[in-house]
């Protein structure tokens, strides 16, 4: 019962977090000179006054901003997003169209680089003056200062060219029409160098967070107490110190997560991934400012689910943080 | 997998095991000119484009899409002569006036609907003459299409218009099905984004981010054709990765340079990729200089032109263009040689003395060199629209440093780009890239005439060129049906406006396409990727 009302106060309290986000959002993209006409007539490479007027009324660019404002948050009030007059297409459309394959490929990246960056971190703890925390050690540090977008290259050359193992971009096989099984292993076959390029870093953080954090924690009186109690050392550590430990790690984690939905542009452009960061920065470039209003939205909302869970994990891995 | 995706290295191995051996072939010999039917065909177009509204957008990367679904009344021949396509036959009138064309019989639209004049009518003045951008000047003197039966279309025109003969493919002026537009807003005709023409391939699926996929016309009305089941388009933002695709064979096309030119001589070498620049010849582009006559120094005829010494466009060409395109020597592009519109025989820039020449000039028109050796400070506004262009204004930083003039460079995004050239008019120098349509009223009208100095439009007279001559020369090079003499007016054009130096022309643009080897027949006439891929098919 405690735990609703703790939900409900928090997501009441995210009302005015994400309205404030709108309308904020708004005014400063209004800030950004040039405008989507324009634009839409350069790239037709000829155009006319009467063509861009034509344009900028069919954008709704015509009306004082005022009245664009209001238009805005009357469409927002009943959640609807707009419509991209660059893309002849719903705002919606647009987003879900790109949020599912996002969210597999960020969920997997963050998965793989939380779960394989802990197990690291612990295995070089518990290794201090053995050969295996200095290899890890070195080895998150490469990781850590490799930039994504040279690793996705160099994979493509090496895995894609050169041995032909996995395919160079893309979500699927195009007009393979694979039903089932062989479409998810597909994906999979699409997904592997897009997830390791994005997952390298954050697993690099997570291995070094929570190396430091065992240290840490190893050296308290409760792993002493433990001990002394006659607790094997892998117990120690399963039982006592691991839980301890993970809480730096959920931190970043919760920071991280809170990237996911922005997805990432430059492994999204390198391996041609219909993912929600390229789509951003498209509507950027070319000043659709309902599609990117809409993609803000939707990250505000989840960024606020996405702390409220982090809190939630707190909490039950240590009760004392609940007030 | 399909039969799109041969890793190369299963080649390079059977190829291994069996040429010791001494075996011919690893397959039936089968004749280059014997056509394959079936199989999908993966090309990449470059960047996705925003909408398919071939009609109301004239962007470059839409058509490469959109002829496959549309198709025009007329298509064209390696001589840029007209052939027939949605018409069989034609007749120009001998006053230029009137012209009357035959429709195929037969023909119908994706959704059914028998495609007749009432649909060209309705194309051309309904739709193209009030919504396409290009409209205003290609279909200015178009003032009525007849429909006297369901098979024959008359265009009326107020003055003659020769250009309108180049401009009937699907590329330029689409046909589209009147029943499908009627009585509704054609701004937000659900069309848009899923086309409905008669052309070979039928618009299935577009997933955002991906691909669209095009499945074969079953009811295509030319006998046996298209031999491909299916084309999909697919988009890779990154320039590396469309390269990497197309090495290992998973995409079969690329067009209008989709491969970086930094890139092509690599595909070369690679045994199952092939290059080449044909298909390109009606679609002349030049890159450019606009010099903003506003600004001091840049209002004098000798500075323009000394700026035009000092710049090497060889240089330009083999370093930043790798080699294709050709030196600009004027307003008109190359390609409007077989017309007999283009001439060499204007002030030529490409001289060995040229930087003495730049530097007498500077001299003569006041701007002598600072204590520091320079003369005057200007910025340059980068192009935003590729990598390319950064080279390109580093470089002609360098060479305008040698003749004294201090240049810095100044990038920015495309919106801020274009409001600050064409709307704000706060800028020194741009480098656009401008493509010159079908015929010199396009691209020269709108560069140079006085009434196009029009605030808030891209691409237009933005500096402020304004001499009385080049407004009636343009005037009566529009309406001047005898070639010879519309050549002779686009000649003197040339040589006042060279002479003036508005602009700076530097490159003529050559694209190139990288293919597959197992694609057969893909270019089959001037226009290439900007038009239907019927004959094409996978060996």
């Amino acid at each position: 019962m405690r735990l609703f009302r703790y939900l409900g106060h928090r997501l009441l309290l995210a009302v005015p977090v994400i309205l404030g986000i709108v309308v904020l959002n708004f005014f400063l993209i209004h800030l950004a000179p040039g405008d989507a006409a324009s634009v839409l007539a350069g790239e037709s490479g000829a155009a006319t006054p009467e063509y861009m007027a034509l344009l900028r009324h069919k954008f709704g660019l015509d009306q004082p901003l005022s009245t664009q404002f209001f238009v805005y948050l009357l469409n927002m009030a009943h959640l609807d997003l707009g419509y991209s007059f660059r893309n002849d297409s719903p705002v919606v459309t647009l987003i879900l169209d790109r949020l599912g394959p996002t969210l597999l490929l960020m969920g997997t990246a963050f998965a793989v680089a939380l779960v394989c960056g802990t197990l690291l971190g612990l295995v070089a703890a518990t290794g201090r003056r053995t050969w295996r925390d200095p290899v890890i050690s070195v080895m998150s540090l490469v990781a850590y200062a490799t930039p994504g977008f040279w690793l996705g290259l160099m994979m493509i050359v090496v895995f894609a060219i050169r041995l032909a193992w996995l395919p160079t971009s893309g979500l699927d096989t195009v007009g393979a029409d694979n039903e089932g099984w062989d479409e998810v292993i597909d994906v999979a076959r699409h997904m592997v160098m897009p997830a390791v390029s994005l997952s390298l870093f954050y697993l690099a953080v997570y291995t070094r967070v929570m190396r430091a954090s065992v240290l840490e924690q190893t050296g308290m009186d409760y792993v002493v107490t433990a001990r002394a109690k006659g607790q094997t050392e892998v117990g120690v550590m399963l039982g006592h110190v691991l839980r301890n430990a993970l809480l730096p790690v959920v931190t970043m984690a919760g920071v991280q997560a809170g990237n996911l939905i922005g997805g990432s542009i430059v492994v999204e452009t390198v391996f041609g991934w219909p993912g929600i960061g390229t789509l951003a920065f498209n509507a950027l470039q070319s000043r659709d400012l309902n599609l990117l209003l809409g993609i803000f939205f939707v990250s505000a909302c989840l960024v606020v689910v996405v702390n409220l869970v982090v809190d939630l994990i707190y909490t039950s891995l240590d009760p004392r943080i609940e007030r | 997998m399909t039969d799109s995706y041969l890793p190369p290295t299963m080649i390079s191995r059977r190829a291994a095991l069996v040429i010791p051996l001494g075996l011919a072939t690893l397959r039936p010999a089968r004749a280059a000119t014997e056509p394959v039917r079936g199989g999908t065909m993966v090309m990449i177009v470059n960047p996705e484009p925003s909408t398919l509204a071939h009609y109301v957008v004239s962007a470059g990367n839409i058509p490469m899409i959109a002829t496959q679904v549309y198709e025009g009344l007329l298509t064209y021949d390696w001589d840029n002569k007209p052939q027939p396509n949605l018409a069989k036959s034609w007749d120009v009138a001998a006053d230029g006036k009137s012209i009357t064309f035959k429709l195929q019989t037969g023909v119908t639209f994706h959704n059914g609907a028998a495609f007749t004049s009432a649909d060209v009518q309705y194309s051309l003045m309904e739709i193209l003459k009030k919504y396409h951008p290009t409209a205003p000047v290609v279909l200015a003197e178009l003032i009525a299409v007849e429909t006297p039966d369901p098979e024959t279309a008359i265009f009326r025109l107020a003055k003659p218009a020769p250009y309108i003969m180049k401009a009937l493919a699907a590329r330029d002026l689409p046909i589209l099905c009147k029943s499908v537009f009627e009585g509704t807003d054609v701004m937000a005709n659900p069309t848009a984004n899923k086309p409905i023409g008669t052309g070979p391939f039928k618009f299935v699926q577009w997933e955002r981010g991906q691909f669209v996929r095009l499945d074969r016309n079953d009811k295509y009305w030319k006998p046996g054709l298209p031999y491909l089941n299916r084309i999909v388009a697919r988009f890779i933002p990154d320039a590396a990765t469309r390269s990497a695709a197309m090495e290992t064979g998973e995409a079969h096309f690329a067009g209008y340079s989709a491969v970086n030119y930094a890139d092509v001589a690599r595909m070369k070498t690679n045994p199952i990729l092939d290059t080449t620049t044909k298909g390109y010849e009606m679609s002349p582009a030049l890159s450019v200089l606009e010099l903003n006559s506003r600004r001091p120094h840049l209002d004098k005829k000798e500075v323009r032109q000394a700026i035009a010494y000092a710049i090497d466009r060889t240089f330009i060409r083999d370093n930043v263009m790798f080699g294709y395109g050709l030196p600009a020597t004027g307003p008109l592009s190359r390609l409007f040689t077989p017309s007999g519109l283009y001439t060499d025989a204007v002030r030529r820039f490409d001289v060995p003395d040229r930087l003495d020449i730049a530097n007498k000039l500077l001299d003569d028109s006041g701007v002598p060199r600072g204590a520091d050796g320079v003369r005057f400070s200007l910025h340059l506004e980068v192009n935003s629209f590729g990598e390319q262009w950064l080279r390109q204004a580093e470089y002609l930083k360098q060479a305008l440093s040698q003749v004294g003039i201090a240049v810095t460079l100044r990038s920015e995004d495309t919106a801020t780009w274009l409001r600050r050239v064409y709307t704000d008019y706060d800028y020194d120098i741009s480098e656009p890239f401008l493509g010159q349509g079908i015929d010199p009223v396009v691209g020269l009208n709108r560069q140079y005439l006085s009434s196009q100095i029009r605030k808030g439009v891209t691409f237009v007279n933005n500096s402020f060129y304004s001499n009385p001559e080049i407004d009636r020369l343009l005037d009566e090079g529009r309406s001047e049906i005898d070639p010879a003499k519309r050549a002779d007016i686009y000649h003197r054009v040339q040589k006042i406006l060279v002479e003036d130096s508005p602009l700076i022309w530097l490159i003529d643009v050559q694209y190139v396409s990288v293919f597959n080897r197992r694609l057969h027949n893909h270019t089959t006439g001037p226009l290439g990727t900007y038009q239907a891929f019927e004959t094409a098919w996978l060996g």
